[in-house]
């Protein structure tokens, strides 16, 4: 994972969040329910905060650790960062 | 397939009945009562008397039925995995009598059988207030008066020295003191003169707090000639030799302890809940399941050949019996800690949680490592004898009575004191014949019959020990100042002590054992593989990050056996022994524990309710 | 309430000024003392917290410790505020759990979230004495807070209360609870809030006291339990924004946790001591026992454990202060590692007190209840895996980065006479991004000139070490990094948290080179060896006369009356 941005519409941005969360939760990414709330796909709260991490990473963006809570499944997430990135420019 | 030793310990325990039962005398929630209430266990006592427990201290020969030292040590583990106290409680007559099977006359042992088989209560008192360890600076005297001695000073934290009916003493006998300057007097406590003797008050204990522990001081009290246990002088000696079959069952007592926190922290993390899964599904708490699992069974595996030592290969347990009460006791106050880390807060409630036992069982535990020679008395033996120790191993002396030893379905000879030694000529024998152990497994893997993960731990066990017996060669004995390095190779010599036990073990037991209960775990080398695992990774220092790949699959196989002996209400053990708990002893039907153990998190609700339905029942 | 008279021989300390609680507890030998050992093992017989203890801790005003000094209190360091209460620990840990922590661990969250109003109650609450208790424990949900139960639903102008906390302190007394209810049906962690309970003025049909939970350790806490039906609570009540209470949690824990393990280290000052006096008194084989080699190595080891104990606690709380942003791993790893090694010491030290070990009663009586005690200060609050499981998936980040580029601490982290900025609870980061300054003084002493090539060589095992793990970090397996991990990521924390003590062993003595004990090398050394050996790494052989240089420095403290810590000052009586 390098810092360099790739593709920023929602779709990919799904696409590779649900990526990672079926890392985490070693699933497939078909099993992942995009519309389900983490916690009850098994992503605990402190657990959601690594997303945040990998996030920053990702797409060298600054988000609150608490992203995730705030944003509780991942479509919310996937629209919550493509507005992020989409006011970076 | 049977496995015969069990016989007595499954007598006892099914004897006193389901101990989750609190109607029952010795059920768990009135022995944490009386233990709270510091009340001796009088009940349970009688009822071990009128189960003929008595009988099982006395060896045949002086008119008992003690004919096995394993069947023995399994019972104690039996009791002291119901209760603690209840086994010192009674089980400290054997301690009491010992001195009589080992030092006594024919006559007078036959005397002593009587005297036990009677009912009688015997202690033994070996510790005074200032001294300890160090038996020969004891200063409670005994002077010959012409038909008998004058017993004069205290004798202090002397467990059942008020409620016994006699106690042997360890005096000094030659004002000089020394080697042959102690003798042991049986003391006679109903024939003292009044005003001769004073009972001292019970001392308040950290754990076993309903047993007597006390202590006695004479002043001026006539005992009898025939009071004296062996010759004149004779008592260290004699001390030396019975400690070497009691602290063999104090091992069986930790392994009991142990087996009964093990079930509770299980009962706990198959029930309660985190994070949407049951406990018991979450890999680090189930690792450490696993891991006490596998010390519960080092442990069983070091304790089962000590005591088929007794009678197969009696002149090696000055060290084997050392070993044992080292590193057992050692092992599981360990152990119990850190099961105790997986029930978390509930470990400390002393009545609302499985009615308060973990507490008990944590406090209950810690005094076997200090009692009857404590952790350092024991390493101290061992580095006593590394030169000969050192010697066995490299001429690879073999004593022929191992094979008995460590073949369980073979009969064992009968006891005999007069081979018992105070240091070992032949070194240690399971250790000598580990290189052998080794060779035979590498023939067994390369015949493709055991598993070739098998050959690696054993060929790096075999560097190991090997290593370790070069720096206990380099080792120049000191007398007193016995160096801190000194007690560490002790204690890795306890572990590969451990080692060679299992190893010995499954080479000559896995035939018979593939079938029956417990097969599973016999079979793939499963258990041994992961008590070799354990043993090798505290042999061996911590190794630096990532150079070991493995994630200890080893214990991970293991969790299933763990599981089934706990539904199935059996002990945790190598072997199949059916607990109380399981029900009536001969109605296989597997019946209420066959079920999975309670599902739903228990509610505060709940527990507290049952422990009020468990209070009303027991009044 | 009305302030008691103190009835120990100190002068109850003026707010403001610097106290010395030690010296108010007075001597813990004396039999008169109504807060000496005798008195404080007979209240733990009954199962009771100690009432002098109390009435005296009253009279010192041990709880303005707990209140920032903008509020009136003389909280503004987390590391005085350890060493503080150090002293009650090192005198009955009962007391300490009983009286202090209880009522911290329940005013933080105000502290951190509460409105100006809210903080200003709660530290006049505590300035007159008041008790507050932290509602969190539900049996059936334990650490896993994201699943209590307890529920309060906002009904226009007030919440209406239903359900049950379990196993909290001082709940039968509260004047106040902090407490942590659901205020969201749905699972989350923006699902519950914290509130501000004035007990006084709930309605008292709607709740009622569960009876008490009784412990084998620190006996006379009051554990109790409340259950509430449909109690109305004012809307006011809330702390901080509706559902925001997990991430307080986040924040004001890590003060909470960060600061509990330099407490406990007073419990094993006193076990030390202890075992100490028995060694020089108890003579076998015709010497003291302390001359037996090997119950001199476990003395010595037990001091070492106690300085590498104190050195993390120390920075730790320091950093709270100094690196919020970092504090959400260190607070996670000093209440893992201090109380464990704290434990593994207390053991070795009781197989040198041998049967006395096991005694109630007796000139080291004392010894097995802090054996209870401290067993139940180290299950409170946090057990091990919960923070264990705290640091796990902030690892792999750490490892990308933090170890290797992270900038070097400043100074003041490490001196100890330095002030420190005011805390700013709220500034705490939930998570430390991946920063990691502590350890990057390992790398920045071995890159700076003129280093002792002894001090260098012993990092240097640590610098590798913290290499390898990152090596094994950056690949953990997926669900090595989350709840499920597996036994190889918690070992992973146990090794980062050893690293994390040498650290601050190297920081402390480092830049304290004006403190005539710490500034001695050998003490360095030898804790370095130690923490070395824990890690497997070969330390080498230890410089001649290392063990018994230390042991005088034990003997001369004790003979001076010094405490055994880093502060190493004079104890009472
Ligand atoms: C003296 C004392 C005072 C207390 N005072 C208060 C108080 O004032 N207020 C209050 O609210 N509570 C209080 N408590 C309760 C305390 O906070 C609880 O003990 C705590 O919440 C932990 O819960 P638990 O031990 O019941 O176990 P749980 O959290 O239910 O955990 C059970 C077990 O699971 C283990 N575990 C957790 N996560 C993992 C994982 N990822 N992998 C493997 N294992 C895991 C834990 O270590 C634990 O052993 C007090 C407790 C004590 C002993
Ligand atoms: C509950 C209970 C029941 C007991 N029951 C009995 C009983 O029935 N009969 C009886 O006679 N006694 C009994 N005892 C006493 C007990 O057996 C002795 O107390 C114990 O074995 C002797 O050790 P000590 O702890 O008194 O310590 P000491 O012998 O005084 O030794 C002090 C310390 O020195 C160290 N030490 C000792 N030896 C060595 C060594 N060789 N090398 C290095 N360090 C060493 C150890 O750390 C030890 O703890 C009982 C004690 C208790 C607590």
């Amino acid at each position: 994972m390098s810092g360099t941005i790739q593709d920023t519409s929602v779709e990919a941005i799904r696409t590779w969040l649900v990526g990672r969360i079926a890392f985490y939760l070693q699933r497939s990414a078909e099993e992942i329910d995009a519309d389900a709330p983490l916690v009850e796909i098994g992503l605990d709260s402190v657990y959601a905060m690594t997303l945040s991490g990998d996030v920053e990473e990702r797409f060298d963006l600054e988000v609150e650790p608490t992203m995730a809570w705030d944003h509780p499944t991942v479509n919310a997430l996937a629209g919550y960062l493509h507005g992020l990135l989409g006011s970076r420019g | 397939m049977r496995y015969p030793a069990f016989a007595l310990a499954e007598h006892l325990d099914h004897g006193l009945g389901d101990p989750r039962d609190p109607a029952r005398p010795a059920s768990f929630a009135r022995c944490v009562a009386l233990d709270s209430r510091e009340e001796f266990p009088a009940e349970i006592c009688a009822e071990l008397d009128r189960l003929g427990l008595p009988r099982f201290y006395v060896p045949a020969e002086y008119g008992g039925e003690l004919r096995s030292y394993e069947e023995l040590l399994h019972a104690v583990r039996i009791l002291a995995r119901r209760d603690l106290t209840v086994a010192i409680g009674h089980g400290k007559t054997y301690l009491g009598a010992v001195s009589a099977w080992v030092g006594a006359t024919p006559e007078q042992a036959r005397r002593v059988g009587a005297e036990v088989l009677a009912g009688s209560v015997i202690s033994l008192a070996l510790t005074e207030r200032e001294h300890g360890s160090d038996l020969l600076a004891g200063e409670v005297s005994a002077v010959p008066t012409g038909d008998g001695y004058r017993v004069d000073g205290e004798k202090w934290l002397i467990n059942n020295a008020s409620r016994g009916d006699l106690v042997c003493v360890l005096a000094r006998t030659e004002p000089a003191g020394g080697t042959r300057g102690f003798s042991l007097l049986l003391v006679d406590k109903r024939r003292l003169a009044p005003g001769t003797f004073r009972c001292l008050p019970k001392e308040r204990t950290h754990g076993v707090r309903g047993a007597d522990i006390s202590g006695i001081a004479f002043t001026g009290a006539e005992v009898p000639a025939e009071a004296l246990l062996g010759a004149t002088g004779a008592g260290p000696e004699i001390v030396l030799k019975s400690v070497q079959l009691t602290r063999t069952m104090c091992a069986a007592m930790s392994l009991g302890l142990a087996d009964q926190a093990l079930r509770l922290v299980l009962d706990f993390a198959t029930g309660h809940r985190l994070y949407d899964r049951p406990l018991v599904d979450l890999p680090h708490a189930n690792r450490t399941l696993t891991e006490a699992y596998v010390d519960l069974l080092i442990g069983e595996a070091t304790s089962v050949l000590t005591a088929r030592g007794i009678h197969a290969t009696p002149g090696e347990l000055s060290v084997t019996s050392a070993v044992a009460k080292y590193l057992v006791p050692t092992m599981m106050d360990r152990t119990i800690p850190r099961l105790g880390q997986v029930l978390g807060a509930r470990a400390l409630l002393t009545e609302d949680h499985a009615d308060g036992l973990f507490q008990k069982i944590e406090r209950d535990h810690r005094i076997v490592g200090i009692f009857d020679g404590n952790t350092l008395v024991n390493l101290n033996t061992l580095v006593n004898q590394f030169p000969g120790l050192v010697r066995g191993y490299r001429r690879g002396v073999v004593d022929p009575g191992l094979v008995d030893t460590v073949e369980l379905a073979r009969p064992l000879p009968d006891f005999d004191r007069s081979r018992l030694a105070l240091l070992s000529r032949t070194g240690c024998s399971v250790v000598q014949h580990l290189p052998a152990a080794v060779a035979e497994v590498l023939e067994l893997v390369d015949a493709g019959i055991a598993p070739p993960a098998l050959a690696v731990q054993a060929e790096t066990l075999a560097g190991l020990v090997d290593g370790l017996h070069e720096r206990m060669a380099a080792y120049r004995p000191q007398p007193r100042q016995v160096p801190a390095e000194a007690f560490g190779m002790a204690g890795e010599y306890a572990l590969a002590f451990a080692a060679a036990a299992c190893l010995h073990l499954w080479l000559r037991n896995r035939h018979w054992l593939s079938d029956g209960p417990t097969a599973p775990l016999w079979a793939d080398a499963r258990w041994l593989r992961a008590c070799l695992h354990r043993l090798i990774g505290q042999l061996r220092p911590a190794t630096a990050t990532g150079s070991g790949s493995d994630d200890g699959e080893d214990y991970d196989r293991l969790l299933p056996d763990l599981r089934a002996q706990h539904h199935e209400g059996r002990l945790f053990s190598l072997l199949p022994a059916r607990l109380a708990e399981a029900g009536a002893q001969h109605s296989e039907s597997p019946s209420r524990l066959a079920e999975p153990a309670p599902q739903a998190s228990e509610s505060p609700a709940r527990s507290a309710g049952t422990a009020a339905q468990l209070s009303e029942v027991a009044r | 309430m009305t302030v008691d008279t103190a009835p120990v021989p100190g002068t109850a300390p003026a707010l403001g000024s610097e106290p010395d609680l030690e010296a108010y507890l007075g001597d813990p030998h004396d039999p008169a003392n109504p807060v000496g050992y005798p008195a404080v093992l007979a209240a733990d017989e009954r199962g009771e917290l100690l009432a002098e203890g109390e009435r005296a801790l009253d009279g010192y005003g041990l709880n303005a410790e707990f209140v920032p000094r903008a509020l009136g209190g003389r909280f503004d360091r987390a590391d005085r505020l350890a060493q503080v209460l150090r002293a009650v620990f090192r005198r009955d840990t009962t007391l300490g759990v009983g009286y202090g922590v209880t009522t911290f661990i329940a005013a933080t969250p105000v502290w951190t979230s509460g409105t100006a109003e809210q903080r200003r109650w709660m530290a006049d609450l505590l300035l007159r004495h008041g008790k507050a208790s932290a509602g969190y424990n539900e049996l059936a949900h334990g650490t896993d807070f994201g699943r209590a139960a307890l529920q309060a639903r906002l009904d226009g102008d007030h919440f209406v209360v239903t359900g049950r906390k379990e196993m909290v302190g001082n709940l039968s007394r509260a004047d106040a609870v902090t407490l942590f209810a659901r205020t969201d049906d749905r699972l989350g962690s923006r699902s519950h809030s914290h509130l501000l309970l004035d007990m006084a003025a709930l309605p008292a049909a709607h709740r009622r006291h569960l009876r008490r939970y009784h412990t084998a350790g620190v006996r006379g806490v009051l554990l109790g339990g409340l259950e509430f039906t449909d109690c109305p609570v004012p809307a006011d009540a809330v702390v901080g924004d509706l559902g925001s209470a997990m991430e307080t949690v986040l924040r004001a824990f890590q003060v909470t946790r960060g600061v509990l393990p330099g407490m406990a280290v007073g419990i094993v000052d006193t076990q030390l001591r202890t075992v100490l006096r028995f060694a020089l008194d108890r003579r076998l084989y015709g010497m003291p026992v302390a001359e037996l080699p090997h119950a001199r190595a476990t003395l010595v080891d037990g001091f070492l454990d106690l300085l590498i104990s104190d050195c993390l606690a120390t920075v730790v709380a320091r950093a709270l202060h100094v690196l919020p942003e970092q504090t959400s791993v260190y607070s996670a790893a000093v209440k893992y590692l201090v109380p464990k090694l704290l434990q593994e010491a207390a053991h070795r030290l009781s197989v040198v007190l041998g049967a006395r070990s096991y005694l109630r009663d007796g000139p080291y009586a004392i010894f097995q209840k802090n054996l209870r005690d401290l067993l139940a200060a180290t299950l409170t609050h946090a057990s091990a895996a919960v923070c264990q499981a705290t640091i796990i998936p902030q690892l792999p980040r750490l490892a990308q980065q933090g170890w290797r580029s992270s900038p070097p601490p400043p100074p003041a982290l490490f001196r100890l006479a330095d002030p420190l900025p005011p805390l700013d609870f709220a500034g705490l980061g939930l998570s430390a991004r991946g920063m990691d300054s502590l350890t990057a003084t390992l790398r920045e002493y071995l890159a700076g000139p003129g280093n002792d090539p002894a001090v260098a060589r012993l990092c240097g095992l640590f610098t590798a070490e913290l290499d390898r793990l990152a090596e094994v970090c950056a690949e953990l397996p997926p669900r090595d990094r989350t709840v499920i991990a597996g036994r190889r990521s918690f070992d992973l924390t146990d090794r980062y948290a050893t690293v994390l003590a040498a650290a601050a062993c190297l920081g402390v003595w480092w830049h304290n080179q004006d403190d005539p004990f710490l500034r001695d090398t050998p003490w360095l050394l030898a804790a370095l060896s130690r923490l070395a050996g824990r890690l497997g790494l070969d330390p080498g052989a230890a410089p001649d006369g290392l063990e018994r240089h230390l042991f005088i420095e034990l003997l001369e403290r004790h003979e001076e009356n010094r405490g055994f810590d880093l502060v190493n000052r004079h104890l009472a009586g």
